[in-house]
């Protein structure tokens, strides 16, 4: 084996590692789930899994040469680079759910897919963003009057909206982020333009059908509005 | 916007799609590594249908023996035509294998139950895939499908059309075999990983960069709800394993032939397969492999919103 293959034979075995280690990182730091579904967590760990076994075989390779591990296809260094592209976004920029900065083109009112959503029967106080989205496509906006809410989410604020509206808003997410959307709920709250747009709030107030940058709609008329952490859990899943 | 936010966000995006991808593409390398240990080509020429319509039939169901999704079922491919599978099989089984295939059979049923998408799905899936593999076995000349690499099954250090049974000789033992079945599938990751990677950085890219409402806008409409769909799939290059649960995302604003379309379409051809196919298969068979698809998918998506009665 030449200098070249050698370092590239390292190179490669680095890579393995690193990646193993990434998926255990993202698992044990619960940053996994900046970017996928909890329901496919379980994929995180079958990647880890065979990367470690794949770094020990080719170590084991290198340890007992008599065992016959040669390589099928010429991989360069271009390949190399390539493939520790991943690694370098992972470890040169701070991982971060998406937030206010990923909402290119506005918020949806009407999320998608709720079709197929089981029906439930959670009380008012009890449901997220999501939920309620999905209520207010189910009847007309006055008939939501008066009924609590209790929601966490981040403000959202378009250049449409008047002082005081603002949406409380989260990305729901069926699988991992590449299908992830923001839905809002319409709010109105007296000092909002305060909070910086992107904070994360927990907001509770009632409901009042109210005409909302040009729609009627419910708004929650907020009582409380407190600044929280990020959930561990940002997302809603439909 | 500003840009080191924009970064931050495609960061997020591209990770989020390498991350859901990578064990499957895994799973898939490790496939065809097993496959390189232990199937030899004897078995592969004895077993194979004689006829070509068998070869294709046989090729659209052969995933059940072989589970692979998208991102594993081009280094299986290759494989399997180092091998020596015929080319329309291997067509057939490239096309269809994605979906056909107990995961992903899986993943549908419980995203969508037991009913007009999954059946749309499968048979759309095998027509489409029996169909390509046909019109490709027939009017291409032999020899002009395969880059010269596929066939001889690898790199400059296996040229020799003996290769498969000099390894048979060599590899005695289970555990050597094991691993060198490991061993290939490493070198298999990192020759389809970059396509993956590439892939996954361009579906990125487009999704921080294009307004997700501009594209939302399009949900309707018999024709045009199935082509932006078909397209939608190209560019997101999502997991075949997965593409059911981004699919119910669309149930509610897009028509069931569009979504039908999506989920046969896009574990056939999207950016990532088609950068895969490249290393594979000889330029004008890729173009094929893309527009054969794409076209016989829209009329069948169109079709079905037709008979639904849009």
């Amino acid at each position: 084996m030449s200098a070249g293959d050698n370092r590239i034979y390292w190179a490669k075995l680095l890579i393995l590692l690193g990646m193993g280690l990434y998926l255990t990182q993202l698992i044990i730091s619960g940053n996994l789930s900046n970017y996928i579904n909890q329901r496919f967590g379980w994929l995180a760990y079958v990647g880890a899994g065979i990367f470690y076994l794949l770094a020990l075989v080719s170590l084991w390779g290198r340890i007992k040469p008599s065992f016959h591990a040669h390589q099928h296809y010429r991989i360069g260094w271009d390949i190399v680079l390539i493939a520790a592209f991943p690694l370098a976004l992972a470890l040169l920029i701070p991982s971060r759910s998406l937030g206010i900065a990923a909402i290119n083109g506005g918020i949806s009112l009407r999320p998608v897919g709720v079709g197929n959503a089981a029906t439930f029967a959670r009380s008012p106080q009890d449901r997220n963003i999501l939920d309620w989205l999905r209520e207010y496509n189910r009847a007309a906006p006055a008939e939501f009057n008066d009924l609590p809410v209790d929601v966490i989410g981040f403000v959202y604020r378009e250049p449409v909206h008047a002082a005081d509206e603002f949406m409380v808003s989260r990305f729901a997410m069926s699988c991992c982020v590449a299908d992830a959307f923001p839905i809002g709920m319409p709010a109105r709250a007296e000092p909002i333009d305060e909070v910086p747009v992107g904070s994360w709030v927990r907001v509770q107030g009632r409901l009042h059908a109210a005409n909302f940058a040009g729609e009627l709609l419910p708004v929650i008329v907020v009582e409380t509005l407190d600044l929280v952490d990020e959930p561990e859990q940002p997302y809603l899943y439909p | 916007m500003d840009f080191v936010v924009n970064i931050e966000v495609f960061a997020t995006r591209f990770l989020g799609i390498f991350i859901e991808a990578v064990p499957f593409l895994l799973l898939g390398s490790l496939t065809s590594g097993l496959i390189e240990s232990f199937v030899k080509s004897d078995d592969i020429v004895r077993l194979m249908p004689r006829n070509r319509l068998g070869a294709a039939l046989g090729g659209a169901f052969l995933g059940l023996a072989f589970p692979v999704c998208e991102c594993g079922v081009v280094p299986v491919t290759r494989r399997l035509f180092s091998k020596g599978l015929p080319v329309s099989m291997g067509l057939a089984f490239l096309l269809a294998a994605p979906f056909m295939n107990p995961i992903v059979f899986a993943s549908t049923y419980i995203a969508f139950g037991f009913g007009t998408v999954f059946i749309g799905r499968f048979v759309i899936t095998i027509v489409v895939a029996v169909t390509v593999a046909l019109v490709i076995g027939i009017f291409a000349k032999p020899g002009t499908v395969l880059k010269p690499i596929a066939m001889a099954g690898g790199g400059a250090k296996h040229s020799h059309d003996d290769h498969d049974h000099d390894h048979d000789h060599e590899l005695a033992s289970l555990r050597d075999k094991l691993l060198h079945a490991v061993g290939v599938a490493s070198d298999e990751f990192f020759e389809m990983g970059r396509f993956l990677i590439l892939g996954s950085a361009l579906a990125a890219l487009m999704q921080t960069l294009v307004p997700q409402e501009s594209l939302l806008a399009l949900g309707t409409g018999n024709v045009l709800s199935v082509l932006f769909m078909q397209l939608l799939a190209y560019i997101l290059s999502v997991c075949s394993t997965v593409d059911s649960f981004l699919a119910l995302a669309f149930v509610n604003t897009f028509t069931t032939g569009s979504i039908i379309s999506f989920l046969s379409f896009g574990p056939m051809v999207d950016i990532k397969s088609t950068l895969m196919f490249t290393g594979v298969f000889r330029r004008r068979i890729v173009l094929y492999l893309i527009l054969l698809p794409f076209v016989m998918n829209l009329l069948a998506g169109v079709l079905i919103n037709l008979a639904l009665g849009y």
